[in-house]
């Protein structure tokens, strides 16, 4: 997350906003947008409904608690998700990508 | 001539130590060396390689720091010191006064010590061609009797903000090495960069 706030004027640039979705509380995620000075929206959703919707589930390996991988999707204005990919976000990856896109006209 | 022969002996014996610290297939691609026996790092970087006891380190993914050096220090556990170069930083703002506040907020979280580092020193210097920070912290374990002395040097490129940093572990009651920081200093005070960054890369080109 704070490599996203790190490059949110390069988003910007590229006419892309940051959204994080989390299934942690209000106050968690409050708390730790404040620890990493984190200025973008930040929506809490607990039950994981959301999840579905970006093609996440909850983690195999944990049992009983809705813990989901993490996945960065990029979703256009039509709300199509043009980009997907789990684990830590590649950064370079995802400018590159925001940039054609950009480029071509399919603002984020 | 024996000046001559001794560096030649000198760049060999680093080329060695270089090459079997290093996967082969890193080795061949992440550096060479210069004809002034500068480091030439993924044709990136150039800088001065630090005697051949350090060890190369290099974090391809995921990791918080690019690429460094380990040194294994006399003494019991933990007695070792580490100085990388990273792109990364802790933090996000680009004033380095305030990213140092940042970075320091988070350095080190992944030992899962409390070390409640200290500042001991902040200065101006002259790095990479335009001003620079230079941070040196210390922080005590008490409960694993472990401390730790880090100096941390912030620096510009492009728009953002780089960061070079030391840290040097001794046992609590253990005596720190100046020579490490003096090899640091060296080694963040000889640094170039060759080519632009992505980032600048990215935001110039069409």
């Amino acid at each position: 997350m704070e490599g996203h706030q790190r490059n949110l004027s390069l988003y910007e640039r590229f006419n892309a906003r940051v959204l994080g979705v989390s299934v942690d509380d209000v106050t968690t995620l409050k708390y730790w947008a404040k620890s990493l000075d984190l200025t973008f929206p930040l929506l809490s959703n607990v039950t994981g409904f959301l999840g579905p919707s970006f093609g996440v589930g909850p983690s195999p390996e944990i049992k009983g608690f809705p813990v989901f991988n993490r996945r960065t999707v990029i979703i256009d204005m039509k709300g199509i998700i043009r980009y997907a990919k789990d684990g830590s976000p590649d950064f370079k990856e995802i400018l590159l990508f925001l940039k054609k896109m950009n480029k071509e006209g399919g603002k984020p | 001539m024996r000046r001559h022969i001794g560096t030649l002996l000198c760049l060999a014996w680093a080329a060695i130590m270089l090459s079997a610290c290093a996967t082969p297939e890193t080795t061949q691609k992440a550096y060479k060396f210069s004809q002034q026996g500068t480091v030439i790092w993924n044709d990136e970087f150039e800088f001065k390689p630090p005697p051949p006891e350090w060890n190369i380190i290099h974090v391809e993914v995921g990791g918080e720091f690019g690429f460094g050096f380990l040194r294994v220090d006399r003494g019991p556990f933990p007695s070792q010191s580490m100085f990388v170069y990273d792109e990364e930083p802790f933090g996000c703002s680009t004033e380095l006064g305030e990213r140092g506040g940042e970075f320091f907020k988070r350095y080190l979280w992944s030992t899962t010590m409390i070390l409640d580092m200290q500042i001991l020193e902040k200065k101006n210097v002259h790095l990479l061609g335009v001003e620079g920070l230079a941070m040196v912290a210390e922080g005590k374990d008490p409960v694993k009797k472990e401390k730790v002395k880090s100096k941390v040097v912030f620096g510009k490129r492009g728009d953002r903000v780089v960061a070079f940093y030391l840290t040097q572990w001794r046992p609590i009651d253990g005596a720190y090495d100046p020579s490490a920081f003096e090899i640091f200093d060296r080694f963040w005070g000889s640094f170039k960069f060759l080519k632009k960054s992505f980032y600048q890369t990215l935001v110039e080109d069409p």
